[in-house]
């Protein structure tokens, strides 16, 4: 039956984020403005209180583990640093789906960032340059290129690295390779000075002559680690949302306090600009977070969500492009100081409708989808 | 426990209205605004579904989900024709959900019929001010009853309607009064077309000092929730527009792989792509938003922060992808024919209204 209504379980379990989301605020603070420290792997508040996340995916009598997983999430952007720090890395996630067991023993406590993204290749891995040629001599592999924009390079212990390769018989193709931190001809670059999300960890890697044996070389067929990123979609979705209420909660107590009401029973002739503005904001935050929850349950009916994925990419990273800036206009002059809760917000704001797959990328797959074109169709 | 699942029931009868839609509302609806009325065989069709009489029955047979689900489906084929089911389910539903037992068992009955009739929940003023936070008509106390005075409108449908249900300002707040069609100072004006929803026959209704008795006061003594009319018909206008948005976008998918400019496809084109999958995207967020309004209705909720944000957001979304829609079309998108230019009519006219309508 349709209902939107969360379970007592839910609430019980989204009020421990969010209450942990109000601690985590005075270090997400630090961090920003110290961009160049790593925050510790745990957090001293963190050691005795339980990982909401945790509970997420095992309560009983929730709305599943997919949907709360998401809104914990989301509380937990809102605050805007995770309190529980997360050991893993998307690099884990390919390890785990594609990996020889044998692999996945040898690295299962590693954190291992995953690495995309070059100079000359961000949506588009089919333009990746770095390049992995076999020394039959030594029976290594000898990687050459550059990585950039890398969540967790710095405190990740190695680098799931997505490469051209050209093996022993001249075949060439796609690959990936598992680099440890500490092989020679691997370096991390200083942290990048970014426009918000100063507290995560984002790194250039460079890879010169470095020789990696043939046993981290793990052969996932490129699709199926792709498919990573399916699940991880409305996720972002959801963290952009929690940005975007942030915003929002702080706007309407400002506003608040400044007189003006935020009333829902009237028509557009019965508000302020400012109220009609505010209600709008709040109108494409509910849009957008229904699509996330949409998706996550659809995932939850064993339907691989691959538009709804998308769509809930989409939808929650313009929202928070269109509720942080539009936040910001509202409150005026006074919320343009740095010290400003708003501040930061409209920073971390505007990287969910970039990172893991800009806006217009899941505009392509959700078009390529409804007008049945493939990827050689609609380019 | 959030689900978006649909129960086998709903699943049952949103077929069945998408199956009607398709076959026989959608091709009448060009018609429809061209003659400026429905067709009674179509009206009679609406009827058939039961959707309206499902209002009147015991308390369980009422869904709000169900009904946001099929005023959807409905408004595919055109708005006109979803107002036509969901005026008199504004109206059944307020009795039923807000009326005495005396007035429940007198009114609901009447619905039962055959044949299309409707009854109309009258909110909207013809004054440029008008707001439901500003209504003017107001009704006093006399010695029997009430005195009701104002004028309401556009009002649809009132050749069919039986009742209206007058929202007026009394005693510092807002009530409403079920008042027959045949009572003295009851004055139809004459039908007026709009912009668009031209098949609904819209006139306002004047109420010249209307001496009505005190049993009409809807949930007499105890009074009523205008608010959750309001909410209601919010919900009801949020479901049409997603309706039309869906049609729209339907229409210019097929439109626009056949159209070759410059060479390739329209489709083909990321500016033409990427709004089709805006169009999808809004779609989609309209639906929930709806459904998340009706499902707190239908639970006996607040809903009325979620349905002014369900409406709000529909509207701003439904004008953008039907003037979209135009544009994709060019030049053929400005001939009448083409639907897409009535669904731009349409669109307009549908977010400009209060009240009315009802899940």
């Amino acid at each position: 039956m349709i209902d939107f209504e969360l379970t007592a379980k839910d609430r019980e379990i989204i009020n421990l984020a969010r209450e942990q989301g109000k601690i985590a605020q005075r270090y997400a603070s630090y961090y920003d403005r110290h961009e160049n420290e790593l925050p510790p792997e745990q957090f001293p508040e963190a050691k005795n209180l339980p990982n909401p996340l945790d509970l997420a995916e095992h309560a009983s009598d929730s709305s599943g583990a997919r949907i709360l997983h998401s809104l914990v999430m989301h509380e937990i952007y809102g605050g805007g640093i995770a309190l529980h720090r997360s050991r893993w890395g998307l690099g884990n996630a390919v390890l785990n789906t594609v990996a020889t067991p044998e692999q996945v023993e040898k690295w299962k406590n590693h954190t291992i960032a995953i690495a995309i993204t070059e100079p000359g290749a961000g949506s588009d891995p089919a333009n990746i340059r770095t390049t992995a040629t076999f020394d039959r001599e030594t029976d290594e592999w000898v990687l050459n290129g550059e990585k950039i924009f890398i969540s967790q390079a710095e405190s990740s212990d190695a680098a799931m690295v997505f490469s051209r390769f050209v093996d022993a018989d001249g075949q060439r193709g796609m690959t990936t390779f598992l680099v440890e931190k500490g092989t020679p001809g691997f370096t991390v670059g200083p942290q990048l000075r970014k426009l918000g999300i100063r507290s995560h960890d984002t790194c250039n890697l460079l890879f010169e002559n470095c020789r990696i044996p043939e046993f981290n070389h793990i052969k996932g067929n490129f699709k199926s680690t792709m498919t990573v990123f399916n699940d991880s979609r409305p996720m972002v979705g959801a963290m952009a949302l929690g940005v975007a209420r942030a915003a929002l909660n702080f706007t309407r107590e400002m506003l608040i306090q400044s007189g003006i009401q935020i009333d829902y029973r009237g028509g557009i002739r019965s508000r302020s600009a400012i109220a009609d503005r505010f209600l709008k904001l709040e109108a494409t935050f509910e849009a957008a977070l229904l699509t996330v929850l949409r998706s996550k349950w659809l995932e939850q009916q064993d339907v691989p969500p691959k538009v709804e994925a998308s769509i809930a990419k989409a939808a929650g990273g313009k929202a928070a492009r269109k509720i942080t800036q539009g936040c910001v206009e509202l409150l005026g002059p006074e919320a343009l100081a740095e010290d400003h809760p708003l501040d930061r917000c409209f920073r971390d704001g505007r990287i969910f409708d970039i990172y893991e797959g800009a806006g217009e990328i899941q505009r392509l797959i959700i078009a390529r989808s409804i007008l049945d074109y493939t990827s050689r169709d609609l380019r | 426990m959030i689900s978006f699942e649909l129960t086998e029931e709903q699943r049952l009868a949103q077929t069945m209205a998408a199956q009607l839609a398709r076959s026989t509302l959608r091709p009448a609806a060009r018609d429809a605004d061209e003659h400026l009325a429905i067709p009674p065989s179509i009206l009679k069709e609406i009827w058939a579904t039961g959707i309206v009489q499902s209002q009147a029955g015991a308390e369980a047979t009422r869904s709000a989900t169900l009904n946001a689900i099929l005023l959807e489906e409905l408004a595919v084929a055109g708005a006109s024709f979803a107002i036509a089911a969901a005026a008199p389910i504004g109206f059944l539903s307020a009795i039923a959900s807000q009326g005495s037992d005396a007035q429940k068992k007198a009114l609901l009955p009447l619905f039962a019929g055959d044949s299309y009739q409707s009854a109309a929940v009258a909110i909207v003023e013809p004054d440029f001010a008008f707001d439901v936070s500003a209504i003017r008509t107001a009704a006093v106390k006399t010695t029997n009853g009430y005195r009701l005075s104002g004028i309401k409108g556009p009002v649809p449908l009132t050749r069919y309607c039986s009742h209206f249900l007058v929202v007026a300002r009394f005693e510092d707040r807002l009530q409403a009064f079920i008042v027959e069609r045949d009572a003295k100072g009851v004055i139809i004006g004459e039908k007026r077309p709009n912009i668009g929803l031209r098949a609904l026959e819209t006139a306002t209704v004047t109420f010249d000092n209307v001496e009505v008795s005190i049993g009409v006061r809807l949930g007499e003594f105890a009074g009523c929730d205008v608010q959750w009319i309001v909410d209601s018909a919010r919900t009801a206008f949020a479901a049409i527009m997603t309706g039309i948005s869906r049609a729209v976008m339907e229409f210019v998918i097929p439109y626009t792989k056949e159209r070759v400019v410059h060479g390739a496809a329209l489709a083909q084109k990321q500016v033409i792509a990427f709004r089709l999958a805006d169009m999808r995207i809004e779609t989609d967020a309209m639906r929930w938003m709806t459904w998340k309004a009706a499902a707190i209705l239908e639970k006996g909720g607040d809903a009325t922060r979620q349905a002014q944000l369900a409406c709000t957001y529909a509207r701003e979304q439904a004008m953008w992808i039907v003037d979209e829609g135009v544009q994709m079309l060019g030049g053929h998108g400005y001939l009448r024919d083409n639907p897409v230019e009535m669904w731009y009519r349409d669109a307009r006219t549908v977010s400009a209204l209060e009240g009315v309508v009802g899940v």
